[in-house]
């Protein structure tokens, strides 16, 4: 086994390769990392690209594959890449699900076959609540794509952020969970991660502040280059940050790749990332 | 290639002499693989550019360094091979920050006007080495064979090892100077003061 093959194995590596497929999107919430709406640029990474970073992946020693955005559903392509990618390692796709009816969803029945998994939006029980930071309505629509896309047999997880200034009962905590039970999502395919002061959120003045210290390395490639984790290739009023830039070479993989393994190595001694933003 | 999608590190147009035709990385943007050379503080132009793709910057700046810094070749006549070779590609930037390296280095106020073009070398370098050093560099800024006068004047004072060293310092210095001045890279506050000071502005 390679030493990158080792890492990953290890642990030391994230074992998730992640591309951002667009930065386009529908929504505009205001904590975006990115500064997504349907006005930003599109920036998008081609089919044949994402689908070649899975194979030079598996091929590598990588376990797993994850597409984000901008919202990648926004792309007529993407149930068909997803597909393609899925044949080579389980891949999981972040949503806003309000895409997700007539033509988009018959599109998507193929991957209900496929270790794909769509990982949905969802902050919190009350649409209030919810659609405050992302969009009026997003609720009402995510309720109604959840069953639809579990009854199309496929796997659906539920990402949910949260402002760590907003006061949250345990009640409330307690509602989402027992709403995603609801809509056909296991406690298992429930991730809550904190707003990261970066991107939009950082204009807003939200989220937490997070280091690289205390971000998973996970490889995250993007049109613009490779980044330490998905959280790297943040935009913030139309600027693209670096600070989390490895290499702007993404192709072949085994040279972000190799360059993160090293940057781990140099890392000091320690455990887990602080935070354990996933 | 990028079609720059319109999100960018501070695009600028080239058309403001005070700014350079690309982004220069800040601290605080500086990629992992480029932290390092801002630890110390400002790194400089050609390094905040470079950053912009930190692992050509990886490879490069140690390159730079090894061929820029000490070496058997002493430090005063690399300097000037650069600023000769500087003023011969016309490079503003580079002319201006190695004429205050220049003169750290030891060379005088008129060696540093002989180099830069504004007197005439003959007359103000005495020495046969110099005289050469400055020949060869004339001689490889012109395009095409380099004249034979060149290198026969080069090897009566120097050796082998000498002669690589000083090409390939050359050699670089033209990459650099053209590096350069397609970037618009800006001069340092501190550089244009210090050659004000010194009336070499």
């Amino acid at each position: 086994m390679s030493a990158l093959a080792d890492a990953i194995a290890a642990g030391a590596l994230g074992e998730r390769v992640w591309l951002y497929s667009n930065y386009h999107c529908n929504l505009a919430c205001a904590y975006c990392l990115t500064d997504s709406a349907p006005s930003s640029p599109r920036r998008e990474l081609a089919a044949e690209a994402m689908v070649t970073v899975a194979h030079q992946a598996a091929e590598l020693g990588f376990k797993a594959l994850g597409v984000t955005g901008g919202e990648p559903f926004l792309r007529p392509d993407m149930a068909e890449t997803l597909a393609a990618m899925a044949a080579v390692l389980p891949t999981v796709v972040l949503t806003n699900a309000t895409l997700f009816s007539g033509d988009r969803l018959e599109r998507l029945r193929p991957l209900a076959d496929l270790d794909v998994a769509v990982q949905v939006s969802l902050d919190r029980a009350e649409a209030t609540a919810n659609d405050e930071l992302r969009a009026p309505g997003n609720h009402a629509r995510v309720v109604d794509a959840i069953p639809r896309l579990v009854e199309a047999g496929i796997r659906v997880r539920i990402g949910t952020t949260l402002d760590p200034d907003a006061e949250i009962s345990d009640t409330e905590q307690a509602n989402l969970c027992a709403l995603h039970r609801s809509l056909g999502v296991s406690d298992e395919d429930h991730v809550v991660r904190p707003v990261v002061r970066r991107g939009r959120a950082a204009a807003c003045d939200m989220g937490v502040v997070a280091a690289v210290s205390d971000l998973p390395p996970e490889l995250t490639i993007t049109v613009d280059g490779a980044f330490w984790s998905p959280f790297g290739p943040t935009v913030r009023e139309g600027r693209l940050d670096t600070d989390l830039l490895v290499t702007r070479t993404t192709e072949p993989l085994s040279c972000p790749a190799s360059a993160l393994a090293r940057l781990v190595e140099d890392r000091p001694p320690g455990g887990d990332a602080r935070l354990g933003i996933r | 290639m990028s079609d720059r999608r319109g999100v960018l590190a501070d695009p600028d147009t080239g058309d403001d002499p005070g700014r350079a035709l690309v982004g220069l990385i800040t601290e605080d943007q500086a990629p992992l693989l480029a932290r390092p050379f801002f630890a110390d503080g400002d790194p400089g132009p050609i390094v905040a550019a470079l950053a912009q793709v930190p692992e050509l910057l990886e490879a490069t700046a140690p390159f730079l360094g090894a061929v820029l810094g000490p070496s058997a070749v002493p430090t005063r006549t690399k300097e000037i091979v650069v600023l000769r070779t500087s003023a011969r590609a016309s490079c503003r930037y580079c002319i201006e920050a190695h004429t205050v390296v220049a003169r750290d280095a030891g060379l005088s106020v008129r060696e540093v006007r002989a180099l830069r073009g504004e007197l005439d070398a003959c007359t103000v370098f005495a020495d046969c080495g110099d005289q050469a050093v400055i020949g060869w560099c004339d001689a490889l800024v012109s395009v095409g064979p380099v004249r034979p006068e060149a290198k026969a004047a080069l090897l009566v004072c120097f050796a082998d090892n000498e002669v690589v060293e000083l090409t390939l310092l050359a050699a670089t210095t033209l990459l650099l100077n053209r590096f350069c001045t397609a970037l618009d890279l800006p001069t340092s506050a501190g550089v244009l003061a210090r050659l004000a000071a010194e009336g070499l502005a």
